[in-house]
């Protein structure tokens, strides 16, 4: 149709510098008011300004940071954990680089934090770990940072009803996606170490020690994933006992012939 | 005859002039005076040395070669001395001895040797020896410039430097005394340049001067390092260039002792092997002289790399070891830990590189690994590094593999012994990690961190205050061992109080998920509130034991075939055995050929590296 076909024949101008930061001024605003869809295209539009954009000027860096710190922020508030992590990822050159000028935004301790929310909540570890070496002490104190490494803490050693308690609070909200995902792994792992220590347990405190809101909820999520846990009387839960009691198949045998016959054949090499 | 002359030169061990006669095969250099008894500064008698044992080498091989290096021989028994003359027929018979021996062995040792007159060398002497050793006209050029550069630094003109020259000409290391055969023709004042040494000498030179200006320690000095190192670099990195290119050349151009011209062409090639030494030394060099500069590290990296990638085409080991463990050094103290990771993974450590390296580089595998929670590998590297590490010198890096070691067993789990701390030297060093260990043994939350706020600084310092931080799982664990072992019923508050833990809440989280870990066996009464531990299972009844003997085991017969295979015996030695079984008595040994003495000698070479 002759309308597109107009479109193709404009030339390409290169936006302004005013092109971009009335840009990130537009999506700043929708970012603060909440308005998700709308700072989604404006983020989009962005994008696409800033390739165009000179590359080597320190504002369009800038401006490339703020565009994607928001655009990190945006996807966790928009529950986008793919786009989270894209974000994340072209953010890092840019922090990589900015740290040699100093130019750290104020917003940079919040995204660290968000990152590292992340990789908790993914369970990678190494990597938590390995963010943790990049930081300095300073950044590491702040509270948005602290949070997460606290909350790191606490899940290692094992006290996971501080962990659930620290819902409450959140240095951000945006921090909340996270803080549902994580509830979702650590009532997972508490019913893991209920079935192996106790050996019989009331709803009610069963309840309690999950954190549900009520035995309903149990009851639901045991049919969901716990299907071995029987209830007697209505009221007791009881895990199924670890088996017990040797029997044959639980030697080895075809293991330790492997290695008698190893250690009969490199003995006979001796001279 | 020949072949102990090539002893001697190889052994550098000086006789006297009535064996030197084997004067046909000479260097060029043999022109010494007898009777002189000059001492020459050692740097100047080091150059020399290489330049014998490069050349010397040749004695050797010519003799083995057959008739037509016979003929190249003789023909060398002409004019030399004269720098620059001959040199077309030297370099024939060089060609010849390069390909029969070893260059960078040959280095290596000669670097081995050489550290005693490198170590009280000055600046002088550096400046001085480039005037003496280096040809102005030859491949040399560039870096004696860049040397005698230095000179104003250190004092001395460039006329100094021939007076040097002219002194150097004369006797070597009083004792030696080759005779000057075809009468000397060199008067005392005209210097005598290396030829088949000379790049390796300037570039050893030049590594010299970098690191006496960096041992200067002051800023412009260290500027000036920075300069001389990039310069040597270049100069290096073009040698190899243009070897490379030779090599290509001189291969196309057909059998090997042709005319001058396709031999001269090869000497350049194969003579490149023998750099490589030099080589990874300067790019270590500059690694250091780019900290100590706080330059931009991001070139660095970027030349690092391209290194590397040369240094695996060329199959140079030397170069891609010390390349590999300069940017794992690189990469962690910027804290790159998951690139430090990536980049140990996409490479390999080749196997033939020296042992120093290889200490180097599994301190640093095992240093990324314990930051990225592989805790058992971690502790197999840095123990392997433990024992592969030299025992007379180095005591710095054994002690920081030592904290590490240490801090990588108490986050396994394991409390390390009490001896590793007490060992010679290592006390003040490891006192705040002895009392890390005691706190973690006690397995009280609260003493922990106490002793981890009072030492902080100094863990930071080490670059271990976030493995230590993490160890507060650590301290719950080993105290949570020790109350269930002594204990067989204890109440939940009890727990809590001696944990450390802020609530009996959380004491019954932690306790579950460490029964959960396997860490200790036990059940809790929730109604009673109480931890009831099993009795301890017979540990002999399981398959535990089989186990770790299987472990042990395995280690030892790998050891032992690995010893097997590394025996090596004198060579010949069941000759005599078999020989005096059979009642023949051994003749003299000139009925071994003239290869067997030369492999001999490769290999005492071979062994004594």
């Amino acid at each position: 149709p002759p309308p597109l076909f107009y479109l193709l024949l404009v030339p390409v101008t290169l936006p302004t510098m005013t092109d971009l930061s009335a840009l990130l001024t537009d999506l700043t605003g929708r970012v603060d008011s909440g308005d998700v869809e709308g700072g989604k295209a404006t983020l989009a539009n962005l994008k696409i300004a800033l390739l165009d954009a000179d590359p080597t000027s320190d504002t369009t860096a800038q401006i490339a940071t703020s565009a994607l710190e928001l655009g990190v922020l945006l996807s966790a508030a928009d529950g986008d954990l793919d786009a989270f992590a894209r974000n994340v990822s072209q953010l890092k050159p840019h922090y990589a680089s900015a740290s040699a000028t100093a130019a750290a935004s104020s917003r940079k301790n919040h995204i660290i934090g968000l990152n590292l929310m992340h990789l908790l909540v993914d369970n990678r570890l190494s990597e938590f770990h390995s963010e943790l070496e990049l930081l300095s002490t300073a950044e590491a104190s702040s509270p948005e940072i602290s949070f997460p490494i606290h909350l790191e803490r606490q899940l290692m050693v094992g006290s996971y009803d501080e962990v659930l308690a620290a819902g409450s609070r959140v240095p951000h909200a945006s921090y909340g996606l996270f803080m549902d995902h994580l509830l979702t792994t650590v009532r997972d792992n508490i019913a893991d170490c209920l079935e192996v220590a106790y050996k019989t347990m009331t709803m009610d405190d069963a309840v309690r020690m999950m954190k549900f809101g009520s035995v309903a909820e149990l009851q639901s999520y045991m049919e969901e994933c716990r299907d071995d846990w029987i209830v007697e009387d209505g009221n007791r839960l009881c895990f199924a006992p670890p088996p017990t009691g040797r029997k044959a198949d639980d030697i080895p045998s075809k293991k330790l012939i492997s290695n008698t016959l190893t250690y009969a054949a490199e003995l006979e090499r001796i001279v | 005859n020949f072949c102990r002359s090539a002893t001697m030169a190889a052994k550098k061990d000086e006789t006297s002039k009535e064996e030197a006669t084997a004067s046909d095969t000479s260097t060029p250099k043999s022109t010494e005076e007898s009777k002189s008894v000059v001492t020459v500064p050692p740097l100047i008698a080091a150059g020399k040395r290489l330049e014998r044992l490069l050349g010397g080498k040749k004695t050797a091989a010519t003799s083995s070669g057959g008739a037509a290096a016979g003929a190249t021989a003789t023909a060398t028994a002409q004019p030399h001395g004269l720098p620059g003359t001959g040199s077309a027929a030297t370099l024939t018979s060089t060609v010849e001895a390069v390909l029969h021996s070893n260059p960078p062995k040959i280095v290596r040792r000669w670097l081995g040797t050489s550290s005693g007159a490198a170590r009280d060398a000055t600046l002088d002497d550096v400046v001085g020896a480039a005037g003496a050793l280096l040809d102005p006209a030859g491949v040399a050029a560039r870096g004696r410039d860049v040397l005698l550069a230095l000179a104003p630094d250190a004092g001395i003109s460039s006329d100094g430097a021939a007076a040097a020259a002219a002194s150097g000409a004369m006797e070597v290391d009083g004792e030696e005394k080759k005779d000057g055969e075809e009468g000397g023709g060199e008067g005392p004042t005209r210097p005598v340049y290396l030829v088949a040494a000379a790049r390796e000498v300037e570039a050893y030179l030049l590594s010299l001067a970098i690191r006496l200006l960096l041992a200067a320690d002051d800023a412009h000095a260290v500027q000036k390092a920075w300069a001389v190192s990039g310069a040597a670099l270049d100069i290096l990195r073009g040698h190899m260039d243009a070897a490379a290119r030779a090599t290509a050349r001189a291969g196309a151009a057909g059998a090997l002792g042709g005319d001058s011209a396709s031999a001269g062409g090869a000497r350049g090639g194969l003579g490149s092997k023998g750099l490589e030494p030099l080589l990874a030394r300067l790019y270590r060099y500059r690694c250091l002289v780019t900290e100590k500069c706080v330059v931009d590290t991001e070139a660095l990296r970027s030349e690092l790399v391209a290194a590397h990638r040369l240094a695996c085409l060329r199959r140079d080991v030397d170069t891609q070891s010390t390349v590999l463990n300069l940017l794992l050094r690189e990469l962690l103290a910027a804290d790159q830990v998951e690139q430090a990771n990536k980049l140990l993974s996409n490479s390999t450590f080749p196997d033939s590189a020296s042992n120093n390296q290889l200490c180097r580089y599994l301190y640093y595998s095992g240093r990324i690994q314990a930051l990225r929670l592989e805790y058992t590998s971690a502790f197999s590297n840095l123990s392997q590094c433990l024992r592969k590490s030299p025992t007379n010198t180095g005591l710095g890096f054994r002690i920081a593999t030592q904290r590490l070691l240490v801090v990588v067993q108490l986050l396994m789990g394991e409390i390390p012994e009490r001896t590793v701390f007490l060992t010679e030297g290592m006390r003040t060093e490891l006192n705040p990690y002895m009392k890390i260990t005691q706190a973690v043994r006690r397995g009280d939350l609260a003493v922990f961190h106490d002793t981890v706020s009072a030492f902080a600084d100094r863990f930071k310092e080490d670059g271990t205050y976030t493995l230590i931080s993490r160890l507060a799982h650590s301290v719950v664990k080993a105290g949570l061992r020790r109350l269930n072992t002594s204990y067989s019923r204890i109440s939940l508050p009890d727990v809590a109080n001696r944990l450390g833990l802020p609530s009996v809440e959380s004491a019954e989280f932690v306790v579950t998920k460490a029964v959960r870990d396997g860490v200790i066996d036990a059940t809790i009464d929730r109604a009673g509130q109480y931890v009831q531990s099993h009795d301890l299972v017979d540990v002999y009844a399981t398959t535990e034991p089989a186990e770790a003997f299987h472990r042990r085991i395995a280690y030892c017969l790998t050891m032992h075939n690995d010893a097997v295979r590394g025996m090596r015996y004198p060579p010949d030695a069941y000759k005599k055995q078999l020989e005096a079984s059979r009642g023949i008595v051994p003749k003299d040994d000139e009925d071994k050929t003239d290869e067997e003495l030369a492999q001999e000698l490769e290999d005492e070479m071979d062994e004594e590296y």
